[in-house]
């Protein structure tokens, strides 16, 4: 360190005043590139697919996003001179969700996407930045498992476009109806519901052992509960797993999502993926707005999911047109780095 | 190829015990050797040598895909993980602890923080989120005074009125006439896994995690 600066209160003092917020960076000539060619390579499959581009604004009222983790609450938020509480765009489903419902309601299906960036306070130390680039996906207007299955098979050709082997890619399948269907059965309190939902996602068996033991009665939810901590499956041993998933669901709530899952899961069998799926009932955190199937995505060479989705079928109901919908996006952050696009 | 991030400290010999029940032994004995990382005999594996605190970190960023580690550096870290299983040995409590005949001491469980009039209660520890969240949580203001080691020691000063720190057999607090007011948590080392790692290397990790966790 510069002798001059060793004392120095502010670590942004000079001469170091230039650098960027921390995490987030400059993008120049080769890794520009880089990006560039790898959302071209996406836009392609994209648009392939029928899909078309959408690009909202970079900021918007704060109430766009909600107030969940990982979405508005976790905004870089500001008033501006009107006394307006606005927010940099800290999610894009939500602002598709809102033109959706506004300027495109009434037209189903609609197959919008988007590439940008997000900005969303991350935890320190974490390695996640805080500005984000993504693409994604969203359909508008279908309620079935193929919209679902659609979606999944988009997710492992985008990867497939990225030059990603499949061998190299896994997609985590669950379906979160089904776990907030055991926590009504269970009659859960929201903090029950949140510590279940940590042990769950954590695959904490001990914890979620010790949690169910204490908190919920005995009886199918309790043990259907446990079972979410237990390992993933291949897709081709999974039927296993959904049949007991099945026996154990206290209702027709929990019922009808497993069967969504396996109708979606079983209009994938026969085709050849650009990832290997797996199921996991385990998958349960999210941005809090999904409602049925969910998924995440990994990648060979990343510490963490490169991108995720799934069905959210109340959102567009904040904007005033309730309409089913399901999508993902990708994190390009992790994604440019392991990709060779075509 | 998978690497286990191992901690230093006092379980190293309790946690190299449960990979050795998975054909996982370092080809050099940690004890002699300087090297901080040494491939293990015979399988497609390695180990990374670390202190406690930082095996989180280790396998939440990828560069070690499984670790052992106390839960009460897991929970303090913050860092995203999984936690499958509970090794069970390491054991020990996370304890809120005063002078025998402090404010705190006397005041604590009826609802008293023991802080002074005008300032926060002084907290000392090495713990600062997860005692910033046990105050939180119980509506209590605290002024934490973050320390790397001899954490008894602050409250005995009068450097701080109270201690956030583990207790395993309580010898250290009493010679020091100190006294637990609260236990926090309980401690026990567990096995961490990378998200990622788990998905893509789940075949290799299995058997792995089975072992080490089950029963010898």
């Amino acid at each position: 360190m510069d002798p001059l600066d060793a004392w120095s209160k502010d670590a942004r003092e000079a001469p170091a005043r230039a650098v960027p917020p921390q995490g987030t960076q400059d993008l120049l000539f080769e890794a520009a590139r880089r990006l560039r060619r790898c959302e071209a390579a996406l836009a392609r499959v994209f648009e392939e697919h029928g899909f078309a581009e959408v690009i909202p604004p970079s900021i918007e009222s704060a109430e766009v996003f909600g107030d969940t983790a990982g979405g508005g609450a976790d905004a870089l938020r500001a008033v501006d001179r009107h006394g307006h509480l606005l927010a940099l765009r800290a999610d894009f489903t939500a602002q598709v969700a809102r033109i959706a419902a506004t300027r495109l309601s009434g037209i189903s299906p609609l197959r919008l996407y988007y590439r940008g960036s997000v900005v969303r306070e991350s935890a320190a130390d974490s390695g996640v930045p805080r500005e984000r680039l993504q693409a994604g996906c969203e359909l508008v207007g279908e309620a079935g498992p193929e919209a679902d299955a659609e979606m999944l098979a988009l997710a492992a050709a985008s990867l497939l476009a990225l030059g990603i082997p499949p061998g190299a890619a896994r997609i985590a399948v669950g379906a979160v109806g089904y776990f907030s269907a055991l926590i009504a059965a269970a009659g859960a309190s929201p903090r029950l519901a949140r510590a279940l939902t940590d042990a769950i996602d954590r695959k904490d068996l001990p914890g979620l052992t010790l949690l169910c033991t204490r908190e919920v009665p005995p009886g199918r939810a309790r043990e259907a509960l446990l079972m979410l901590a237990q390992p993933p499956r291949p897709q081709a041993e999974a039927t296993a797993l959904l049949s007991r998933a099945q026996q154990l669901a206290p209702g027709d709530d929990a019922s009808s999502a497993l069967q969504r899952l396996v109708a979606a899961l079983d209009r994938l069998q026969a085709r050849e993926l650009g990832a290997e799926l797996e199921v996991d009932l385990g998958e349960v955190r999210g941005l809090g707005y999904y409602t049925g199937l969910v998924f995440n995505l990994y990648a060979a060479g990343a510490p963490r999911a490169v991108g995720g989705g799934g069905r959210y079928d109340t959102l567009l109901g904040r904007f005033g047109d309730p309409r089913p919908a399901v999508g993902f996006s990708l994190d390009l952050d992790a994604l440019v780095p392991l990709a060779r696009p075509a | 190829m998978i690497t286990v991030a191992l901690p230093k400290g006092r379980t190293l010999q309790a946690a190299l015990e449960r990979f050795a029940r998975a054909g996982l032994s370092p080809e050099e004995d940690f004890a002699t050797t300087r090297k901080l990382i040494v491939p293990a005999r015979g399988a497609q594996a390695r180990f990374l040598l670390l202190k406690d605190p930082d095996v989180p970190l280790y396998v939440e960023r990828g560069a070690a895909d499984l670790g052992v580690c106390g839960l009460d550096h897991v929970l303090e870290s913050g860092a995203d993980l999984l936690v499958p299983v509970d090794l069970g040995f390491g054991t020990c409590r996370l304890c809120l602890a005063a002078p025998r005949d402090s404010a705190v001491a006397r005041g604590w469980r009826s609802g008293e923080s023991g802080a002074e009039m005008g300032r926060s209660l002084r907290v000392a520890t090495k713990y600062p989120r997860l005692t910033a969240r046990a105050f939180a949580r119980r509506g209590v203001p605290v002024d934490l005074v973050r320390l790397s080691g001899s954490v008894e020691l602050a409250a005995v000063a009068d450097l701080a009125d109270a201690i956030v720190d583990l207790v395993e057999t309580g010898r250290t607090l009493q010679e020091n006439g100190l006294l637990v007011v609260e236990e926090l948590l309980q401690v026990s080392a567990r096995l961490v896994v990378n998200r990622a790692s788990y998905r893509l290397k789940l075949e290799e990790l299995l058997p792995v995690l089975e072992r080490v966790g089950g029963p010898s």
